[in-house]
């Protein structure tokens, strides 16, 4: 479908000629090289660089190719994704996938990438995080290269703790039960707060309440709540903060983009982010707390025998080709390159997670990114709130509601551990 | 007398008010807080009191390019779709009007039933066929669109608006001599004003904010501004509001305009209105 | 004659029926077609009937949300006719500057749900938001709408009615402009009041403009997803629900996770076919 010589598509063209003279100007750069056509959200385009500071230069003038990246939101991005991968051909070489959502049946819509590692190897491919690489393996088939990750980790407002007096962050989960409600009062600067405050509508924070008692919603080996009295536990915990007001009235409405504003106003002491957020959150321009908010990994239950590691939640996007593409030879090649030790690092330096255990060794990420050490450690024992399969979704919805019901007080915590089990299992893979 | 009046003018002010405060607060929100430092936006206590800034226009300028690219297309698009609707409403609104029959009686039910259909069902076949065509990120796809899911509308409504213009004019300028097409342009069009205007305002809105089909039928070279605020607020390393709303705020500004503009057309309609008869 | 009329009439409904047929009527019939197929990907379709229709209207859940959206949609749309209506007469009536006034009552129109959505969470916030902040100064109950299922119904029912105001407004006012002044001028000299003006005049030839208003706000209403989804994501706990959102849900198992900051609303056969359409298409090019 493309013409060599110009890059030009069949539809590009078409396109042009009928969307009017403003797309007819940009016409003439396209000639004259090749053009890797890239389906991602604009965070993986913007974390790359530009102009000068473009860490794929060198292999744009290698390779006489450029970039035209297509962006759209996560969501929107995966079902375009999707959509394009199901055709019978198209322009996109290369996707960005995240790692919950390849099924069998969407992973058959990607080319195998094993073999072309095989042939054509990424640099000290065993440095990439060995967790990160086991989701993008479906069914035996190495589907996708992580390239971005979002470890959760405990952020707290270190000023808010020295008001109520308290001297050191939680270690255990019952010390922060227990913070958090110290820490719901009004503050010197006249803001209501709330010890905690987090989204109902993930199921990221109960699968980590649960983990913290050692248990879990669905396993990467697809048991649906192994430890009945550990999911009970960490819904109760969540229950008592409603009910003490350590968890906001507004919590069945609250949403991601709420903890980020909660924290930033200091209407909230504690929340449960990912690491990445750390300069959002300490952003002048954006939160009445520079410099003030922490991080530290999500504490386990003091219950827990010692030593026990709490497996912190992480997401993560990866670089696919679909099998119906035009160009994968040059699609590998840029994978191959951004997936190289200098980029990776590059790419961490603009606020990329890096999924290389050896970037975050590196003294300028280290003085850059006040986290890295510890989301170094928290990423060795992450892993995905569940693993996918077909029904993920409505098991997701389903336990979201049950939670919601259990933390509101309308129904009994058992009830709603026994409803979770009971409605979910039916929607698991045989 | 007096005091009759009196509190008929207290009575309109108090309406005005509540009228004013119920459509504007909403949007003032949004409009000072493009304007406020990006802390203060979602103080709690709010701060009303604050230094205004530029600084997330500069920002939505320079980070964000591709939005005024994307306000370009969504003008294009908007227009396009615009006068693909109001022409094709208003010629069949007048045949409506001014004709009876079953066939036709029939044909103007069956345009409201298709409304019915909700628009995704329709993207589930048309997807393909759009990209078989080649017609995938034009401005073209989506100006048709567009003006198919408002022709229903609009015919329905500028047949109840022409039903309103007596037949006698159309008639005495037949006895002249005048052709279907000319007298909807000199007799009709002028008359039907109003209603031509509502019908623009309606297709207007809805191409400069449509979502759904823009994802799915653009990629690069048509893509409207509501899919790249999309991506300003699902930005998976956090939404900066303030350039969320600067960019409404400049979203919202053309829009307004257009009805400013309109609205003298509306008075215009309102005298025509007066002298028929 | 009668054909010979037809076919002088056609070059004016043609472009509508084209439009409507080509992009609406037969992608919409192929659809319908697939609905009652059981599918997935690669396998050929087998025709399961309406299977896929009984077992979501055996779903509890989706006859809370149709009953959900039937008492917005007629709350909404009721007061929406009724203000509209007000409305459209104190502008006939003559306002002083009416421009200004004409585009701040446009002006909700012209917003995109999404920043609606987020300005009036923000207004509402049960704990600080200004507007719960001004209730409680006045001493007025506020709306409890992220614990309470039916604040929360009442929130979702004001939001709607600021966005689609306009649209039955703007009808109103332009049919109510179209009616000739001496009209107005003949009543008045037969010494009408201006109650009987209304009933005489204005409601008799606004009534089609009525009718057209409400069919369609009808129609779009059911439809409301973005209101809820955005507002309160159906809770809490599913109990605000709409039948969109429901079928949203129930429809996506295959593209999960997260919420969408967008309407992006689907139906559930999507699930059966839209793979299947997919492949279909392609594989017979």
């Amino acid at each position: 479908m493309t013409d060599p010589r110009t890059g030009l598509t069949r539809r590009r063209l078409l396109g042009t000629a009928l969307g009017g003279a403003a797309t007819m100007a940009a016409l003439p750069t396209w000639a004259q090289t090749r053009t890797l056509n890239i389906l991602s959200h604009a965070v993986h385009e913007r974390v790359l660089g530009a102009g000068d500071a473009d860490l794929l230069s060198a292999w744009k003038s290698d390779n006489g190719a450029t970039l035209s990246f297509t962006t759209f939101d996560s969501n929107p991005l995966q079902d375009r994704l999707f959509r394009e991968a199901s055709l019978p051909a198209t322009d996109y070489s290369v996707g960005y996938l995240i790692d919950n959502r390849p099924t069998s049946e969407i992973a058959a819509l990607f080319e195998p990438l094993g073999p072309r590692n095989a042939a054509d190897p990424i640099e000290d491919f065993a440095d990439i995080a060995p967790g990160l690489i086991q989701g993008m393996t479906v069914d035996g088939n190495l589907i996708g290269i992580p390239v971005r990750h979002a470890t959760q980790g405990l952020f707290y407002n270190e000023a808010m703790l020295e008001e109520a007096g308290i001297t050191a962050p939680p270690e255990t989960l019952e010390e922060l039960i227990e913070q958090a409600n110290r820490l719901t009062f009004t503050s010197a600067s006249g803001t209501p707060v709330t010890g905690m405050v987090l989204a109902s509508d993930l199921a990221v924070f109960p699968v980590m309440f649960a983990r913290a008692f050692g248990g879990d919603f669905i396993t990467a080996d697809f048991r649906l709540v192994p430890d009945r009295g550990a999911m009970e536990q960490g819904l109760s915990a969540l229950r008592s903060m409603f009910e003490t007001g350590a968890l906001p009235r507004s919590y069945a409405t609250t949403r991601n983009d709420d903890m980020v504003s909660w924290i930033q106003q200091g209407r909230a002491a504690f929340t449960v982010l990912p690491f990445a957020r750390h300069a959002q959150l300490n952003n002048p321009e954006q939160s009445n707390f520079p410099g003030r908010i922490k991080a530290i990994p999500f504490p386990g239950s003091a219950s827990l025998p010692a030593g026990t590691p709490m497996s912190a939640v992480v997401e993560a996007w990866a670089m696919v080709i679909p099998r119906n593409a035009t160009d994968k030879d040059l699609a590998w090649s840029y994978i191959r390159e951004v997936s190289s030790k200098r980029v990776t690092l590059g790419m961490a330096l603009n606020g990329n997670g890096p999924v290389r255990v050896s970037s975050y060794a590196d003294p300028a990420l280290i003085e850059r990114n006040p986290v890295a050490e510890i989301e170094a450690r928290v990423l060795a024992t992450a892993r995905g709130a569940f693993p996918p399969f077909p029904e993920a979704a409505r098991a997701q919805a389903t336990m979201l509601e049950e939670v919601q019901l259990a933390v509101l007080g309308r129904k009994s915590v058992a009830d709603a551990v026994s409803a979770i089990i009971d409605r979910v299992g039916p929607l698991m893979p045989a | 007398m007096r005091i009759d009046r009196l509190l008929i003018g207290l009575g309109k002010g108090l309406a005005v008010a509540v009228l004013l405060a119920w459509s504007l607060v909403p949007i003032a929100f949004v409009v000072i807080s493009s304007f406020k430092p990006g802390r203060d936006i979602f103080a709690v206590p709010p701060r009303h009191a604050f230094s205004p800034t530029l600084d997330h226009y500069a920002a939505l300028w320079t980070r964000w390019g591709v939005f005024f690219d994307g306000l370009w297309n969504s003008l294009l698009i908007t227009a396009g779709a615009t006068a693909l609707a109001v022409i094709a409403s208003t010629c069949a609104g007048y045949v409506y009007s001014r004709n009876a029959g079953r066939l036709l009686n029939g044909s103007v039910l069956f345009l409201i039933v298709v409304r019915l259909i909700p628009p995704i069902v329709i993207t589930l076949p048309l997807f393909p066929i759009v990209n078989l065509l080649g017609l995938n990120d034009t401005h073209l796809v989506l100006m048709v669109l567009y003006a198919t899911f408002f022709v229903s509308l609009g015919t329905v409504l500028m047949r109840t608006f022409i039903d309103q213009i007596p037949r006698e004019l159309d008639e005495a300028a037949q006895i002249d001599g005048a052709g279907r097409l000319t007298i909807l342009r000199r007799i009709i069009v002028p008359l039907a004003a109003p209603g031509i205007l509502a019908v623009a305002v309606f297709v207007v809105v809805f191409a400069w904010n449509e979502f759904l089909f823009a994802f799915i039928f653009t990629g690069t070279n048509a893509k409207t501004a509501p899919l790249v605020i999309s991506e300003m607020i699902g930005s998976i390393d956090g939404v900066d509001w303030g350039i969320l709303f600067a960019a409404s705020t400049v979203q919202l500004a053309p829009v307004l305009l257009f009805v400013v503009f309109m609205n003298r057309f509306l008075v215009a309609g309102l005298t025509a209105g007066a002298t028929k008869g | 004659m009668r054909t010979r009329k037809l076919t002088d009439l056609l070059p004016f409904i043609a472009p509508v029926h084209i439009l409507i047929l080509s992009v609406i009527v037969l992608p919409a019939l192929y659809v319908a077609w697939l609905s009652l197929m059981q599918s997935t990907f690669g396998q050929a379709p087998s025709f399961v009937g309406f299977a896929n229709f009984r077992r979501v209207l055996a779903d509890p859940a989706f006859r809370s949300a149709l009953w959900n959206t039937v008492v917005l949609v007629m709350v909404a749309v009721h007061l929406e006719l009724v203000v509209g209506l007000l409305l459209a007469l104190l502008f006939a009536s003559g306002l002083p500057f009416r421009r200004v006034l004409l585009v701040c009552t446009l002006a909700p129109y012209a917003v995109s749900e999404v920043i609606a959505v987020v300005s009036w969470r923000y207004l509402f916030d049960p704990d600080a938001g200004p507007v719960t902040q001004l209730l409680l100064s006045l001493g007025l109950p506020v709306l409890d709408w992220s614990f309470e299922p039916m604040h929360a119904m009442i929130l979702i029912a004001l939001l709607t009615i600021w966005l689609h105001l306009p649209f039955t407004f703007i009808i109103l006012y332009a049919a109510r402009l179209a009616i000739p002044a001496d009209l107005y001028e003949a009543a008045r000299i037969d010494g009408a009041r201006p109650w009987q003006a209304f009933r005489r005049v204005t409601l008799p030839l606004l009534g089609p403009a009525i009718v057209v208003a409400l069919l369609f706000r009808y129609i779009f209403a059911f439809r409301i997803f973005s209101e809820v989804w955005l507002l309160t994501g159906g809770g809490p706990a599913r109990t605000t629900e709409v039948v969109a959102v429901y079928l949203y849900r129930e429809a996506l198992p295959t593209t999960p996770l997260a919420r969408h900051r967008q309407p992006h609303g689907s139906w559930f056969w999507r699930r059966c076919c839209w793979r299947w359409v997919m492949w279909r298409c392609c594989a017979s090019r």
